[in-house]
């Protein structure tokens, strides 16, 4: 395939509201000096980032991370459904689309609910965030992540109703792919951020 | 399309659990960081190919996230072994 072959058969826009990418974006960059400052904070400070990261769950860590890639699975297969409907199967699509939203949404409340036991757990240890540079930079990384999955299980919620209400179809998908966008990005910010904050030592 | 999110979804697993292996048997140093940052630019990647759906978008708007990528994972590699 030539250069200019290929330039036409892509689509000109990704996927949901041009809006929504803007702020996935800016989420990347904002995430991005995040996980940066961490990672140099760190070279400063290695055995105690060392000691204060084997403090963490990592099995809460790895049940989250299987939490957020199952539900952005879900979200893909939604989407999918959404694409498929035609006027002969329009209320059957929609119900799947319903469900696999609805599966997405659960597991999004189940990272939730993990997290606050999480964070439950290090409070009763007596950690929070003025206890060192570690977890100050722990703290603020996952909650700032967690506020986004709130927000991510909010624009899901809403997503569900419409669908309920045959509210989107082939031509009409971009407010669906627009939340799936959102949620996928939630997905990519949580696989950079378990191997750097649970993992690497 | 739904055979290859089925796809993307096993592999996005096997790797979770490969990282999580690496961290619970303690074998992350020098060789196992490469492995494990390398396997969250391919998880990273199929999300963004696949998930978000930016395989078949312009370049442009793929490039964003795959650069992003690149350079959050290059500057956690760099101050990795900056510190050994």
């Amino acid at each position: 395939m030539t250069v200019q072959q290929d330039v036409i058969t892509k689509v000109p826009y990704p996927p949901g509201d041009f809006a929504i990418w803007i702020v996935i974006y800016v989420e990347l960059a904002t995430f991005g000096s995040f996980f940066i400052g961490y990672a140099f904070a760190r070279r400063e400070n290695v055995e105690l980032f060392n000691a204060s990261q084997s403090i963490l769950n990592q099995t809460a860590g790895l049940i989250d991370t299987l939490l957020l890639i199952t539900s952005s699975y879900f979200i893909v297969k939604a989407v999918n459904a959404v694409k498929n409907v035609t006027s002969t199967n329009s209320e059957a699509d929609h119900v799947w689309a319903a469900r696999w939203l609805l599966v997405a949404i659960v597991l999004g409340l189940f990272f939730l609910i993990n997290k606050l036991l999480e964070f439950s757990d290090l409070f009763e240890q007596g950690i929070d965030l003025n206890t060192n540079k570690f977890f100050m930079f722990y703290f603020i990384l996952t909650m700032f992540h967690f506020m986004h999955v709130v927000l991510g299980v909010i624009i899901l919620l809403i997503t569900r109703e419409k669908t309920k209400k045959n509210h989107y179809s082939r031509q009409n998908c971009r407010g669906i792919e627009t939340g799936a966008a959102y949620w996928h990005l939630v997905d990519l910010l949580w696989i950079v951020l378990f191997p750097l904050v649970y993992i690497i030592r | 399309m739904t055979k290859t999110a089925e796809r993307i979804w096993i592999v996005l697993t096997i790797l979770t659990w490969f990282a999580y292996l690496l961290g619970d048997l303690q074998l992350v140093g020098t060789w196992m960081v490469e492995a494990l940052l390398i396997s969250t630019f391919v998880k990273g990647g199929l999300i963004i190919d696949h998930f978000m759906g930016l395989k078949n978008v312009q370049y442009k708007y793929r490039l964003v996230p795959i650069i992003w990528l690149v350079l959050v994972i290059s500057l956690v590699a760099i101050s990795y072994y900056w510190t050994i």
